[in-house]
């Protein structure tokens, strides 16, 4: 466990000149969720760059190769005076103390969970755990292993940024082993939790920021254990609330901060690259006259081309789109009714979604409308994923019961977000309007 | 209170309250051993525990990094085992080049046992007039 903990802790550290040099002005808990988030990122990036130049991996090839781009980051935020993001309202009080102790619990209660035993998830061993472990073997990512047609099933075309991590926990342990990678969801679900309660803190009282936060919980703490929902959730949600500051008070920190992460989202899942392509199309949607504002998404853009390229170069397939798509997508057109009924009948967390529905009806339109960018987002990934299976060749109940539960909750976090934002707005809307007219009736 | 704002309210804490989570939170309170064990031997439930993850253990222990494996299991049929067998070798055996003996189409691919430095069996009866380099576990390990 130990072993484990110094790789966590040494990402974090290896991320603060990243989280820095996006924004100078980045402090408390968004700085360590950050940190630890673009330390994952920068990890990913050394370990896939020494690859590609054929360096062998080792602990001190790849700490130095990260702790080179580290400090040239660490350089950039002494010398770039950039704007910081928004700031930050008041985060703690007295009452929110409770609540965040219960969050606490939940996530103590969490790693309980995930580090019971050795990872034991099918995709664990069948797909990320083995992607890593194999590449320890290799000292390198093993393209050989990646192109074998006997090792389709482990999906070669999926983006490395989990595997790689786990790779350099195996390179400074001196070794492979599975007992306590559990950790890593929970250091990925607490990072995103901790950015979630400093932005909830700006637009609303530190009471109902904690409550969202704990709420968060439900969705951040995956229980894939080892799989790349924690960081895909994490790198994802962070990135669409960033980009929503950006798109709502013009902030061109949280763009920045946005666009990196929804880049590492792309280089986590293949489900994060469609997440950049719904993040693009909302922002038009939201406001089509600042489609100049799109091309400040090329972070995302430049992160996600490296592993596209070789994807293309080395000829790895995305299963679903294996041939006769198309012919597959308009056959179960005709049976869509009963593809919704498969997908609400497997919809997991059904009171939460059931009670952000909820929120949306009980909102006062002019608070809606202000939500619109995460709604779009919402919805355009949800239609990606229907998208997916309507040409998926697989099995179609075997694959709605497979990837729904695990896709619905990556889109979650922002939803609850926004929804949340949409509940305290419209109560304390409401309530001025109350008192405002009670003071009439006086008058 | 206006009527809209009691609604605010009851789904704010309608959704705090539907994030709970019971099982996760109940682990503090309780002895863990039976889940550590019921964890532990999860991905090889049935009748693989325990003694496939120690046999491919014990493949692994007598082959070295590059070798290759061509692997047989009691099934021989894709989905009724073999694409788990399979799978999990790849991962105890990462490092050698894991070689299936049958499908996704359960179609026989015989040409990997030539290919093969060495071939595994489990529960499955091992080429006749080969020296064995292990047995046991329910399985043998033969040289090519």
């Amino acid at each position: 466990m130990a072993l484990v903990l110094a790789a966590l802790f040494t990402t974090l550290v290896l991320g603060i000149p990243a989280a820095l040099a996006i924004d100078r002005e980045c402090r408390g808990g968004a700085l360590v969720g950050l940190s630890f988030l673009y330390g994952s990122g920068l990890l990913y990036g050394a370990l896939l760059t020494l690859s590609l130049l054929h360096i062998t991996w080792s602990a001190i090839t790849t700490t130095v190769a990260a702790l080179a781009v580290a400090a040239g980051l660490a350089f950039v935020a002494r010398r770039k005076s950039l704007e910081a993001t928004g700031t930050a309202g008041r985060a703690w009080s007295p009452a929110a103390l409770p609540i965040d102790l219960l969050t606490a619990y939940t996530l103590f209660s969490y790693a309980l969970y995930a580090t019971l035993a050795r990872v034991w998830e099918w995709d664990f061993w069948a797909i990320w755990g083995l992607k890593a472990r194999v590449f320890v073997e290799a000292s390198g990512i093993d393209w050989r292993f990646l192109r074998s047609p006997f090792n389709e099933f482990c999906h070669p075309d999926y983006p490395l940024l989990l595997p790689l991590n786990y790779a350099y926990t195996a390179l400074i342990g001196g070794g492979w082993d599975d007992r306590w990678l559990g950790l890593f969801g929970v250091a990925y679900g607490l990072a995103l939790l901790l950015i979630v309660r400093s932005l909830a803190s700006r637009e609303m009282p530190p009471v109902a920021a904690a409550v969202l936060t704990f709420a968060a919980t439900a969705f951040a703490l995956s229980h894939y254990v080892g799989l790349a929902e924690a960081p895909m959730i994490a790198f994802g949600s962070a990135g669409v609330l960033f980009i929503r500051r950006a798109v709502m008070f013009d902030e061109r920190a949280a763009m920045r901060h946005g666009a990196v992460l929804l880049g590492l989202a792309g280089s986590t899942k293949n489900e994060g690259l469609a997440l950049i392509v719904a993040v693009g199309a909302a922002m038009l949607l939201v406001d089509r006259s600042h489609w100049r504002r799109l091309l400040r998404l090329w972070p995302a853009v430049a992160i996600v081309a490296p592993w596209t390229i070789i994807r293309i170069a080395l000829n790895l397939h995305t299963d679903i789109v294996r041939g006769g798509a198309f012919a597959r997508a308009v056959i179960r057109l005709h049976e869509g009714i009963s593809l919704l009924q498969r997908l609400i009948a497997q919809l997991p967390d059904s009171w939460m979604w059931i009670l952000m529905l909820a929120a949306l009806v009980i909102a006062s339109h002019r608070v809606r409308a202000a939500e619109r960018f995460v709604f779009s987002v919402v919805a355009i990934q949800l239609f990606f994923y229907v998208g997916a299976y309507l040409v998926t060749p697989h099995d179609l109940e075997w694959h709605i019961e497979t990837s729904w539960p695990r896709l619905t909750r990556q889109i979650a976090v922002p939803l609850l977000f926004s929804v949340t934002v949409l509940l305290a707005r419209t109560f304390a809307g409401e309530e001025t309007l109350a008192h405002a007219e009670a003071g009439q009736d006086l008058h | 209170m206006h009527p809209r704002a009691i609604l605010s309210i009851a789904c704010f804490i309608g959704l705090a309250i539907a994030s709970i989570r019971t099982p996760p939170l109940v682990l503090p309170f309780i002895d863990r051993t039976n889940a550590h064990e019921s964890m532990t031997m999860y991905p090889d439930r049935g009748v693989w525990w325990p003694d496939y993850p120690r046999f491919l253990e014990a493949v692994r222990a007598h082959t070295k990094s590059g070798d290759s494996i061509a692997l047989a299991d009691p099934t021989m049929r894709w989905d009724a085992g073999y694409s788990y067998a399979y799978y999990r070798a790849s991962y105890f055996l990462s490092g050698r080049e894991v070689l299936p003996l049958v499908g996704p189409d359960d179609r026989r691919i015989m040409a990997n046992v030539g290919r093969a430095q060495y071939v595994a069996v489990w529960h499955n009866r091992p080429p006749r007039g080969r020296p064995v380099v292990f047995a046991g576990y329910g399985g043998v390990l033969v040289r090519r």
